[in-house]
C-alpha cells in the first residue's frame, strides 16, 4: 500500500514539475465571473487586478497616478481630462494598445447592457458623468465630463469597477458576448477549473509603469516574478493552514488566532498589512434610543478603544476613530482626535440623555476574517459598566446585510471594504436615509460636506472639508469607528514580497526562492 | 416487477413534490436577498430593485413557484443567480463528484463492517465483541470534520504520503484522482463503519437466537457454515436497508468532508448557494438529493429478495 502511495506521490511530483514555478495562493470562494467589473465580489476583483489595468491607479497613500497613461491633464474648468498613453504597451494577444482601444472600452462600459457595476457613477446623476470619450491621436484620449468631479479618477481606479480595465476588443466574441479578459496586466488569463482553481500565466512582454523599483498600490513596479499564479478555492480555514504547512500553498489569508503559531514557525512567515477598510459600530440614528446623540457619545466614551482593538485584532490593529484611514494622505492630527475613554463623563451624558435602561442590540456575525463578533462582545462588557443594557444578536452575513439594507437594526458590528478616497468612504455611511435606508447618517451638514469633497479637487481645501467632517462626527457620533482593517496572511519562508494589498491578493513583485 | 418499479416511482412523486414546495418556501422565508448580496456594498436601492425585477424576485411567491415549476417540468432548472451558469448541468456534475466519494466509501465501509458485526455477534460478550462494539461506538461518535482534519494532518502533513488539498477527478487522471480520494473516503469509511458494525451485530444476534440456528448446530454443522450459510443470509436484510439509507443520506450530505478536503461536490455547492441565497441552485440540489434518495432505496428494495427470498418485489 505504501509503495502504491509513494508511487502516486512521485507521479504527482513529476506532473507538478511542469508548473513548478507557479505561486499558489488560497481564496475562500470561486470567481463570480472573469468579466472585469461586471459580475464580481472581492475575490473576483483580486484575480482581475493581475490581468487588467486602467488608465490610472491608486498608490499606497490613496493618490491616483498614471498606469496605462504616461500622464494626464485636467482642463481649468475641470471638465476635460486628456490622457497620454504609454508607448508600446501590449495586450496579452500581442496587439499594441491604442487610443481607439480606450474609446472602445469606455463605450462598452457605458452601455447599460454591459451591466458594469459602476455605470451609475459615470452617467447623468452620478458623481462623474461622462459626456464623451474620443481619441485625439493614436496615443491620446480625451474624456469629457458634464460636471467637475474630484473623484473621477478615483472612481475609475476602484476594484469594484474592475479598475475600469482596458481590454483588447478581442475579449469579446463576434456576437458581442464576453469571452475572456485580454488585458495588459503582468499576468494573463490561462485556465479556470470551476470551484477548484484559477490559473494565470506570466505575461512575458509586460511593461511596468514608471517606478522607483518598488510596488506602490496599483502602480509602481509590477514585474511578474513567477511563471504563473494559481488561485485555489479553499473555503475552510483549517485546510488553508494545512495547505501552508505542507507547502502546497505558498501564501493565503489566515485566521487571526493563528498569529502566534505563524510568528514562531520555522517554515512559515506571518504577513500583517493594514488597509483602508473599516471596522465600526454602525448606528441606526433613527432608532428611538439611539437617535439621541448623548446616548451615542456615552457609548463611545465607555469604550477603552485601545484595549478593545488590541483584543479584537489579536494585537495587529491600531485604534482609529476617524472615517479617514491612517494610511491616507488626509490623515492628520485632527483626524486622530477621538472622544476620551471616561466612564464618569459617559454616565453623565447618559443621564442627561434620559436613558432608562432600554435594550440596545448589537448585530454581529461570526465570519472568521472580520472582528464583528469579538468586537461586539468586548463592547458589550465595556458598555454594561456604565449601565447600558446591551445585547448581542448573532446573524449570518446575508441576514445582516438584509437588516442593514432595510434599516431594521440598532447597532451593527460591521466591516467595510477599503475605499481609498475618504469621500468614497463617506458615501457608504452618509446621505438621505429616506432614499436609501442602509445609510447611517443623514445630518444635512455632513451631507453637504461629503458633496463638497466629491466636487473639490484641491488637496488643501479637501483636507479642511475632511477635518470639519471629523469634528462634526465627534459631536454627533453617528457610529463608532474602531480601527482600520488588517490583512493577516501566512506564507512559506521562501516567499519574498508582500502578497496582499488593500485586502486583495497582489502577486506581482512576489517571488519564490529555492 | 415492472409494475412494482412503476408503483414505487409513482409513490415517490408526492414526496418529491412536497420537497419542491417546502424547499421553495423555506429558502425564501430565510432573511437575506440574493440581489443585495450580488451587488455588494456599492449598490443603490434602485440597482437592487432592478436586479430583483430581472431575477423575477419582485413577483409574488406563488407566481414565482408556478413559473419555476413550469420550467422544471420542461427540464429547465434555470440559471444560477451568482454566476449565470445553467443549474442542471452544474448540479449533476457536482453530484457525480460526490457520488464518486460516497459510493466507494459506503462499499468499503460495508465490506469491513458487515463481517466485523457478524463476528462480534458470534462472539457475543467476548473480548472480541467488546473491542469491536467499543471501537464502533468511538468511530461513530467522532465528528467527521475533526477526523478528516486529523487524517489530513497525519497522512498529509506528518507522513507526507497523501495530498492535503486540491482535487483531481478520477475521470481526468485515474492515478492522481485516486490519491486525492483516499483521505475523504477513509474518513467516511471510518465513520460509517461504526454505524454499520452495530447494525450488523444487532441483526445477527437476533437471528442467532432463533430455533433454526440451534437446529443447524445440532445437525453438527461447522460454526462457519452456521454463521455464513444460515445466519448471515437472514441477518443481512436490515443491514442492507441501512446501507441504502446511508448511501442516500451521504449522496447529498457530505458538505463537511467536501469543505475540509476541497472537493467540488454537491454538498459544498449547496452550502455555498445557501450563503449566497442562490435560490435556483439550492432548489435543484435538494431535488436531486431527494430523487437520488428515492432511487437508491428503490434499488435496495429491488435487490432485497436476493438476500431474503421471503420478500418478493411485487
Amino acid at each position: 500500500m505504501k509503495k502504491i502511495l509513494l508511487a502516486g506521490v512521485a507521479l504527482l511530483a513529476i506532473a507538478g514539475t511542469v508548473q513548478a514555478r507557479d505561486l499558489v495562493v488560497a481564496q475562500s470562494s470561486d470567481l463570480r465571473s472573469n468579466n472585469p467589473g461586471v459580475n464580481r465580489d472581492g475575490n473576483t476583483d483580486g484575480v482581475i487586478l493581475h490581468i487588467v489595468e486602467g488608465l490610472v491607479g491608486y498608490t499606497n497613500s490613496g493618490e491616483v497616478k498614471p498606469l496605462l497613461a504616461q500622464s494626464f491633464e485636467t482642463s481649468e474648468d475641470g471638465l476635460t481630462y486628456t490622457f497620454k498613453l504609454r508607448d508600446g504597451v501590449k495586450f496579452h494577444n500581442g496587439k499594441v494598445l491604442t487610443a481607439e482601444d480606450v474609446v472602445w472600452n469606455w463605450t462598452r462600459y457605458l452601455k447599460p447592457e454591459t451591466k458594469w457595476t459602476c455605470l451609475n457613477d459615470f452617467v447623468e446623476g452620478g458623481a462623474a458623468p461622462v459626456a464623451g470619450v474620443k481619441a485625439i491621436d493614436a496615443s491620446t484620449v480625451e474624456i469629457k465630463l458634464t460636471k467637475p468631479s474630484a473623484v473621477f479618477l478615483g472612481l475609475m481606479s476602484r476594484p469594484e469597477c474592475g479598475y475600469t480595465g482596458i481590454l483588447s476588443p478581442d475579449s469579446v466574441t463576434a456576437d458581442g458576448s464576453f469571452d475572456k479578459p485580454i488585458g495588459t496586466g503582468p499576468f494573463m488569463w490561462d485556465e479556470w477549473k470551476k470551484s477548484e482553481y484559477i490559473r494565470l500565466a506570466k505575461f512575458n512582454d509586460y511593461q511596468s509603469p514608471d517606478n522607483d523599483g518598488k510596488p506602490d498600490g496599483m502602480v509602481g513596479s509590477k514585474r511578474p516574478l513567477v511563471d504563473g499564479v494559481k488561485f485555489m478555492v479553499i473555503p475552510d480555514a483549517s485546510t488553508v493552514k494545512a495547505g501552508l504547512e505542507s507547502g502546497v500553498l505558498d501564501t493565503a489569508e489566515i485566521s487571526p488566532d493563528l498569529i502566534p503559531e505563524f510568528q514562531n514557525s520555522d517554515k512559515m512567515q506571518l504577513i500583517v498589512a493594514r488597509n483602508n477598510g473599516k471596522n465600526l459600530f454602525y448606528f441606526q440614528t433613527r432608532d428611538k434610543v439611539l437617535s439621541n446623540p448623548g446616548v451615542r457619545r456615552a457609548m463611545a466614551m465607555a469604550l477603552d478603544l485601545d484595549q478593545l482593538v488590541a483584543a479584537a485584532s489579536n494585537g495587529t490593529g491600531e485604534a482609529n476613530g476617524s472615517m479617514v484611514s491612517q494610511d491616507s494622505v488626509y490623515f492628520n492630527e485632527t483626524q486622530k482626535k477621538r472622544l476620551p475613554y471616561d466612564l464618569e463623563a459617559a454616565k453623565k451624558e447618559l443621564d442627561a440623555a434620559g436613558y432608562k435602561g432600554e435594550p440596545i442590540s448589537i448585530i454581529a456575525n461570526k465570519r472568521g476574517n472580520v472582528p464583528s463578533y469579538p468586537a461586539a462582545i468586548m463592547a458589550q462588557a465595556m458598555m454594561q459598566q456604565i449601565g447600558l443594557n446591551v445585547q448581542i444578536e448573532v446573524l449570518d452575513y446575508a441576514t445582516q446585510v438584509d437588516r442593514r439594507r432595510s434599516g431594521n437594526y440598532q447597532v451593527i458590528s460591521q466591516s467595510v471594504a477599503p475605499r481609498l478616497d475618504p469621500a468614497l468612504m463617506y458615501s457608504f455611511y452618509v446621505g438621505n436615509k429616506d432614499k436609501n435606508a442602509s445609510l447611517m447618517w443623514d445630518n444635512p451638514k455632513a451631507v453637504e460636506l461629503m458633496n463638497a469633497a466629491y466636487a473639490e479637487a484641491d488637496q488643501t481645501k479637501r483636507q479642511a472639508i475632511f477635518d470639519e467632517f471629523h469634528e462634526l462626527m465627534l459631536q454627533e457620533m453617528p457610529g463608532i469607528f474602531l480601527y482600520d482593517m488588517v490583512d493577516v496572511w501566512g506564507a512559506s519562508k521562501t516567499l519574498k514580497g508582500v502578497p496582499v494589498w488593500q485586502s486583495n491578493t497582489r502577486l506581482w513583485e512576489v517571488s519564490l526562492e529555492n | 416487477m415492472i409494475r412494482f418499479i412503476l408503483n414505487r416511482v409513482l409513490m415517490a412523486l408526492p414526496t418529491i413534490a412536497l420537497v419542491a414546495i417546502t424547499v421553495f418556501a423555506l429558502i425564501r422565508f430565510i432573511p437575506g436577498d440574493p440581489a443585495e448580496l450580488m451587488l455588494g456594498d456599492m449598490a443603490q436601492p434602485a440597482q437592487i430593485e432592478a436586479l430583483r425585477t430581472e431575477l423575477g424576485l419582485d413577483q409574488s411567491l406563488p407566481q414565482q413557484f408556478l413559473i419555476w415549476l413550469g420550467n422544471v417540468l420542461h427540464g429547465d432548472f434555470g440559471r444560477s443567480i451568482v454566476n449565470g451558469e445553467a443549474v442542471l448541468p452544474l448540479v449533476l456534475e457536482r453530484f457525480v463528484v460526490s457520488a464518486e466519494v460516497v459510493v466507494v466509501a459506503v462499499f468499503l465501509a460495508s465490506l469491513i463492517a458487515v463481517p466485523a458485526g457478524v463476528i462480534a455477534a458470534w462472539r457475543q460478550n467476548s473480548v472480541t465483541d467488546l473491542a469491536l462494539v467499543g471501537t464502533a461506538t468511538v468511530l461513530l461518535s467522532i465528528p467527521t470534520f475533526w477526523l478528516g482534519l486529523l487524517l489530513m494532518l497525519f497522512f498529509g502533513l506528518k507522513l507526507g504520503w497523501l495530498p492535503v488539498l486540491g482535487y483531481v477527478s478520477i475521470r481526468d487522471n485515474p492515478t492522481a484522482g485516486l490519491l486525492y480520494l483516499i483521505l475523504p473516503v477513509m474518513t467516511l469509511v471510518i465513520h460509517e463503519a461504526g454505524v454499520l458494525i452495530r447494525m450488523a451485530r444487532a441483526s445477527t444476534l437476533e437471528v442467532l437466537r432463533l430455533d433454526y440456528i440451534t437446529h443447524a448446530r445440532a445437525k453438527g454443522l461447522s460454526e462457519s457454515a452456521v454463521l455464513w450459510r444460515h445466519a448471515f443470509k437472514n441477518a443481512f436484510g436490515p443491514t442492507w436497508t441501512m446501507i441504502g439509507l446511508i448511501l442516500g443520506n451521504l449522496l447529498g450530505g457530505i458538505a463537511v468532508i467536501e469543505t475540509v478536503f476541497t472537493i467540488p461536490g454537491l454538498g459544498r455547492l449547496m452550502v455555498e448557494s445557501i450563503f449566497a441565497r442562490d435560490y435556483p441552485v439550492i432548489q435543484a440540489c435538494l431535488l436531486v438529493v431527494a430523487l437520488s434518495y428515492v432511487l437508491v432505496n428503490l434499488v435496495v428494495d429491488l435487490l432485497y429478495p436476493l438476500f431474503d427470498p421471503r420478500v418478493v418485489a411485487e
